[in-house]
C-alpha cells in the first residue's frame, strides 16, 4: 500500500514536468540517496526551482487515493510539493526505521520556508506519522506565515496526531495571526470545553482592548 | 524628559534608531534576551547572541548616549527546544554573573507547556542564587490564563514579588499583576498588545505606582520610539509630568536598581572608540565626541 503511494506520487511529477526535469527527478530517485543525506538534501532543495508551481493534471481516481492517504487538499498540490513528497518517501524507505525522526528533523531544520512547508504537508503520508509529532509541534511555533499555514490549515496532521494542549494553541494562533479557522482539518471533532474557554478568552481580551473579535470564532466557540 | 526604555531588542535595530530615541530623550535602555524569529539550532549561538548583549551592542548604545543594560535567560519558546535548551541552562550562570546583566529574562510562558514550567521554575531559582530581579514575558495567546499560571509560580518561588517584573500586560492581567505585588510592564505596540491611548486610560485608573512601559521593539512591525510617544499621549491628556516621569524614569531604575548593577553615571559620546577594533563608523563619517 504505502509503495504503491510513492509510485503514484512519482507518477504525477514524471507526468506533468517537462523533459529536462523529469529526467532530474527521475535520476535523483535513487535509493542510495538517503544515505547520502547532502545529496539528499540538495535534491530535495532542488525540487522547488525544477519543478517549481507547475499544476499536476490528477484523474479523480487519483485524487481519491490521496485523500484516502490524508491529504486535505491534493487537488492544491503543485509538482514540487508532490515531488518532495515522492523523495521523503522513499528516503524513509531505505533508512532504518530508528532514524526517521532525526532525518526528518535534520531536513526541516536545514530547509528554506517551502521545503519546510511541504515537509509539514507530507507528514501524514509518512510511515508511523506518529513519530513527528514533536516536530510538528514545534513548527507550530514558527514566526513564518507560510509555514505555519502549512502545518495548521488544509493539513489533517494535528487533528490526528496532537495533543490537546498543542492543538488548542494551534487553533488560538490561527486566530492570532488572522488564518479562517475553517481551514484547520479536523477542528469540528477536537473542540474541548478547554478550547471553547480559550477562544472565549481571547475573544474578551480582544474586547477589554476596544479591538474586534474574529468573525469565525463562532466555529470554535458553538 | 529623560527616558528608560525597559525593554527593546537593540540588536535587530538601526541606528537610525539609536539616533532618534537619543534624540527623543531615551537615556538607558534594557534588552533582554529573547528569541530571535526563527529557532536557534546550536547552543553556541546563544552564546555568541549572550556576548553580543553584554558587548558590541552595550558598546554600540554608547555611541548614541543611551546606557545599555540587558537580560540573561532562555526564552520560553525555546525552552522547548529539547536540542538547545539543557546547553542553554549550563552558559546562564556564566553570563548571569556580567556587569550590564540587570535581570534574569526574558522567562515565563509560551505554548504553557510542561517544558516551559520546568525551565521557568529552574530559571526563577537561578535569580534567587544570582539575587537577581526577574523579567517574565506572558504568552500572546491564552494570555489571562498563563498570568493567572505565572503569578502562581511566582509565589511558590519564594522570591519577593518586588523583584518580579510582569511584562506585556493588558486590561485583563493588570489587576492580576498589580495585586500579586509584583511590578507591571506594558509594551506600547503597533496593533497588538498595548497601545498610548488604552495605556492612558490604565495610568488614569490604576495610577503610578509599580507601572512600568516599554517599546518590546524587536525584529518585527514595531517602534522604539513608542515610550516617548506614550509620554506625549499621557501629557496630552492632562497626566502631571511627575507622574509621568514616575512610570518612565523612577520606576524602571527603581526596579532593575534592585541588581545592584544598573550604573546610570554619565557616559559622554565617543564615537572615537572602538569595541575589539571595530567602530559603528564606516569610512569618511565624522565621529562626535562629547566634552567629558
Amino acid at each position: 500500500m504505502r509503495s504503491s503511494m510513492v509510485e503514484l506520487l512519482e507518477s504525477i511529477v514524471l507526468r506533468g514536468a517537462e523533459a529536462r526535469a523529469a529526467d532530474w527527478f527521475r535520476r535523483n530517485l535513487g535509493e542510495e540517496l538517503a544515505s547520502s543525506s547532502t545529496r539528499f538534501r540538495a535534491a530535495f532543495a532542488g525540487a522547488g526551482r525544477r519543478l517549481g508551481d507547475q499544476e499536476p493534471s490528477i484523474g479523480p481516481d487519483d485524487l481519491a487515493r490521496l485523500r484516502h492517504a490524508g491529504l486535505v487538499t491534493p487537488e492544491r498540490w503543485r509538482l514540487a510539493m508532490f515531488a518532495r513528497a515522492a523523495l521523503l518517501v522513499r528516503a524513509l524507505g531505505a533508512l532504518p526505521a530508528d532514524e526517521h525522526p532525526n532525518f526528518v528533523r535534520e531536513l526541516y531544520r536545514r530547509g528554506d520556508f517551502r521545503e519546510q512547508s511541504a515537509i509539514l504537508q507530507s507528514l501524514i503520508l509518512l510511515p508511523r506519522p506518529e513519530r513527528f509529532v514533536t516536530l510538528a509541534v514545534e513548527a507550530c511555533r514558527t514566526n513564518v506565515g507560510d509555514v505555519f499555514e502549512a502545518i495548521a490549515c488544509e493539513n489533517i496532521y494535528p487533528a490526528t496526531h496532537f495533543a490537546d494542549l498543542n492543538f488548542n494553541q494551534l487553533v488560538i494562533k490561527a486566530f492570532f495571526v488572522g488564518i479562517a479557522v475553517g481551514r484547520i482539518a479536523g477542528l469540528k471533532e477536537r473542540k474541548t470545553a478547554e478550547l471553547r474557554r480559550m477562544a472565549a478568552d481571547y475573544a474578551s481580551e480582544r474586547r477589554a482592548a476596544g479591538r474586534s473579535v474574529p468573525g469565525d470564532i463562532d466555529l470554535v466557540l458553538s | 524628559m529623560q527616558m528608560f526604555d525597559p525593554h527593546v531588542h537593540m540588536t535587530s535595530r538601526t541606528t537610525d534608531d539609536y539616533r532618534a530615541m537619543a534624540a527623543a530623550g531615551i537615556a538607558a535602555i534594557v534588552e533582554p534576551s529573547f528569541w530571535l524569529g526563527q529557532p536557534r539550532t546550536h547552543v553556541g549561538t546563544f552564546e555568541d547572541y549572550f556576548l553580543s548583549l553584554v558587548g558590541w551592542e552595550r558598546f554600540r548604545a554608547r555611541q548614541f548616549g543611551i546606557r545599555h543594560f540587558c537580560t540573561i535567560g532562555l526564552n520560553p519558546k525555546e525552552a522547548n527546544n529539547v536540542d538547545v535548551a539543557p546547553g542553554v541552562m549550563e552558559l546562564l550562570p556564566i553570563y548571569l554573573e556580567k556587569d550590564g546583566v540587570v535581570a534574569v529574562g526574558e522567562i515565563g510562558f509560551d505554548d504553557q507547556t510542561p517544558a516551559e514550567t520546568k525551565l521557568f521554575e529552574q530559571q526563577m531559582q537561578l535569580a534567587l542564587d544570582f539575587e537577581l530581579p526577574v523579567l517574565i514575558h506572558t504568552p500572546h495567546r491564552d494570555k489571562k490564563a498563563g498570568t493567572v499560571r505565572t503569578i502562581a509560580l511566582v509565589k511558590a518561588s519564594g522570591i519577593d514579588p518586588e523583584m518580579i517584573l510582569i511584562d506585556h500586560n493588558t486590561e485583563e492581567t493588570l489587576p492580576l499583576t498589580l495585586d500579586s505585588g509584583c511590578w507591571a510592564g506594558h509594551s506600547i505596540y503597533p496593533d497588538t498588545k498595548m497601545d498610548e491611548t488604552r495605556m492612558v486610560a490604565l495610568v488614569k485608573q490604576y495610577g503610578t505606582r509599580r507601572i512600568i512601559i516599554n517599546s518590546a521593539a524587536d525584529w518585527g512591525v514595531s517602534d522604539p520610539l513608542k515610550v516617548p510617544k506614550t509620554v506625549e499621549a499621557m501629557r496630552a491628556a492632562g497626566i502631571p509630568e511627575a507622574d509621568i516621569e514616575t512610570i518612565v524614569w523612577s520606576n524602571p531604575v527603581s526596579f532593575f536598581g534592585q541588581s545592584g548593577r544598573l550604573d546610570l553615571g554619565k557616559q559622554p559620546i565617543d564615537q572615537t572608540a572602538l569595541w575589539e577594533g571595530n567602530s559603528v563608523l564606516r569610512g569618511g563619517q565624522k565621529p562626535l565626541v562629547e566634552p567629558a
